[in-house]
């Protein structure tokens, strides 16, 4: 274990993408909450302020830095795609690695990767809500606090879902566009071949919902807009933007099974395929 | 002797493709064992399997008489066909992860760099290396944590005749050393000068294999030269002297039999009445009975 984290620190903090992407990354998602932070409108009953106060802002960060976990699967598309691309997988066992021990390095990559985003979430959320929050208490603070590690387990289902489209198509540009084209066009569209009890268990959506936009942004719109003709409705929890009718519990667990499946799949394939 | 490897009916298939069929070898401890065989024979694939990077279609192998698990890995040092290593990487970061997979301390990797020539060249990306200074960095990462074994596809691709030298004088160095050597090439010159042992794969076929001496037949060719040819090859195909004897170009190429010598030939030639303007004389090479073989 100790030997593969070893073995990724090497192999990672000097690839020169991975640094781009992952300041890109920390950046973005400052950038998003610092701006945000500057915007004032109101709404009745809402106001942005309440954002970036406890425990509204347990539910906001990681719904903001649940948008860039592309950023973080496409890194480990390329990290994996680069193995195969070098060959260095091949020569890795060669040297005295077993193929589980391939992707094991890969996975406490993701890992560790999931860690420091949840590290960066939750360091935003007690400095912007410690800044923001005027009454401060224990319960106030820590209440609803288990959604950051809800986006902890989002964040891995992205990366792991990564590592499998990596592994199964072994070339970063191909499995780049995969990945998003799946996550961006080819699930939502079979997803409407199937009846909505169905379609909400599909992967992405599954993994997706695990941060819903927060209730209290819900409350500020309407949940469906009737268009100008009048004659029909824009769904926004069809459009993936407000949490589907399943339990957190529900999703969660869900979520857990499809990281499972992905890491399982791809286990697979490294113990199956030539190198 | 004690079996470093035992290689039983492999075969593996690239769909219908029949890359490796039913080939079977030992290596034992201390030889050096030649890989022969033309492009596309088998070669790198059976070095792929047997280290296992190729899942084998039929056939089993063992190394050091067990199951090949990832520490039996670690006993074998490898170079198969190109030189995979992290381009964005220094030459020390990448052996460094060579060290750390098979346990070795980072002291090797200075004597490795040093060993390939390679030590002020540490702290270069690999990716900036030309073609002949990656595959003696390959060379390098082979010596990390002192392998009982080396196993080496052509490992003087792409070097200039210097770093040929360089290359086989580590080979040979490690071979008095007494590590055994399990080395592939189609440069039949350097596996004649290095190794003890010889194995002939022709389209995934093992056609011959043995100890290089006993393989290179003792047989002389002679080239001679009469002023009646005709006349020559027949008197020469009638004598027990001669095992073949042929007119190719202008002269008449003859394989004399077991302990004939061609002091013989010339004496049974002038008792026939021919008179030789040219005798050269030639002991059978490796490319000779290679080229024999695959042909």
């Amino acid at each position: 274990m100790k030997k593969l984290f070893e073995l990724e620190k090497i192999k990672t903090l000097s690839y020169p993408a991975f640094k781009t992407l992952m300041i890109i990354h920390f950046l973005l998602f400052f950038l998003v909450i610092l701006v945000v932070s500057r915007v004032h409108f109101t709404i009745p009953g809402f106001s942005v302020k309440g954002l970036y106060q406890f425990p509204n802002i347990w539910a906001f960060f990681p719904w903001v830095a649940s948008w860039f976990n592309l950023f973080l699967a496409i890194v480990v598309i390329l990290l994996v795609g680069n193995e195969f691309s070098f060959r260095t997988f091949r020569q890795n066992v060669i040297d005295g690695l077993s193929r589980n021990d391939l992707i094991g390095g890969k996975l406490i990559l993701v890992l560790v990767i999931a860690i420091y985003t949840f590290i960066m979430v939750l360091l935003a959320v007690l400095i912007f809500g410690l800044i923001y929050t005027k009454d401060l208490s224990f319960e106030i603070i820590f209440k609803n606090s288990y959604l950051i590690l809800i986006y902890f387990i989002q964040a891995i289902g992205y990366m792991t879902m990564g590592v499998l489209v990596a592994m199964i198509f072994r070339n970063n540009a191909l499995s780049i566009i995969i990945f998003i084209l799946y996550f961006a066009i080819i699930e939502p569209i079979i997803r409407l071949f199937f009846k909505a009890e169905v379609r909400r268990f599909f992967p992405m959506k599954i993994i997706s919902n695990l941060t819903p936009m927060p209730e209290f942004l819900t409350l500020a719109s309407e949940k469906k807009y009737t268009s100008a003709s009048g004659g029909s409705y824009l769904d926004l929890t069809e459009m993936g933007l407000l949490p589907e009718n399943l339990s957190l519990a529900t999703t969660l667990l869900l979520a857990v099974g499809y990281i499972g499946f992905f890491i399982a799949l791809s286990t697979v394939l490294i113990n199956r395929r030539n190198l | 002797m004690e079996k470093v490897l035992q290689i039983n009916n492999l075969s593996k298939n690239y769909g219908n493709l029949q890359a490796v069929k039913d080939i079977s070898f030992t290596v034992n401890k201390g030889e050096v064992y030649g890989i022969l065989g033309p492009n596309g024979s088998g070669k790198t694939t059976t070095l792929a399997v047997i280290l296992g990077v190729l899942e084998a279609n039929g056939g089993s192998y063992q190394w050091f008489n067990e199951p090949f698990t990832k520490l039996a890995r670690r006993r074998i040092g490898s170079l198969v066909e190109t030189p995979n290593f992290y381009p964005y990487l220094s030459l020390w970061e990448n052996l460094k992860i060579v060290a750390k997979i098979k346990d070795a301390p980072e002291s090797d990797i200075n004597y490795a760099l040093g060993v390939a020539n390679l030590l002020k060249r540490k702290h270069t990306k690999f990716g900036h290396l030309s073609l002949g200074m990656k595959q003696r960095m390959s060379m390098a990462s082979v010596l990390i944590g002192n392998p009982e074994v080396l196993v080496l596809d052509e490992p003087t691709n792409g070097l200039d005749p210097e770093g040929f030298a360089e290359v086989r004088n580590i080979i040979q160095s490690q071979a008095k050393e007494g590590k055994t050597i399990i080395l592939a090439s189609h440069i039949l010159d350097e596996v004649e000068k290095v190794c003890s042992h010889v194995a002939i794969l022709k389209s995934g076929e093992l056609i011959a294999n043995g100890k290089v001496g006993e393989l290179l037949s003792s047989d002389e060719t002679v080239y001679i030269q009469a002023e009646n040819m005709d006349g020559l090859v027949a008197a020469l195909n009638e004598s027990t002297l001669v095992k073949d004897a042929k007119i190719i170009d202008d002269e008449v190429v003859v394989v004399l039999g077991g302990d004939v010598k061609s002091t013989d030939l010339s004496k049974y030639c002038f008792e026939k009445g021919f008179a030789l303007s040219k005798i050269v004389v030639k002991k059978q090479s490796l490319e000779d009975q290679f080229l024999k073989l695959v042909k």
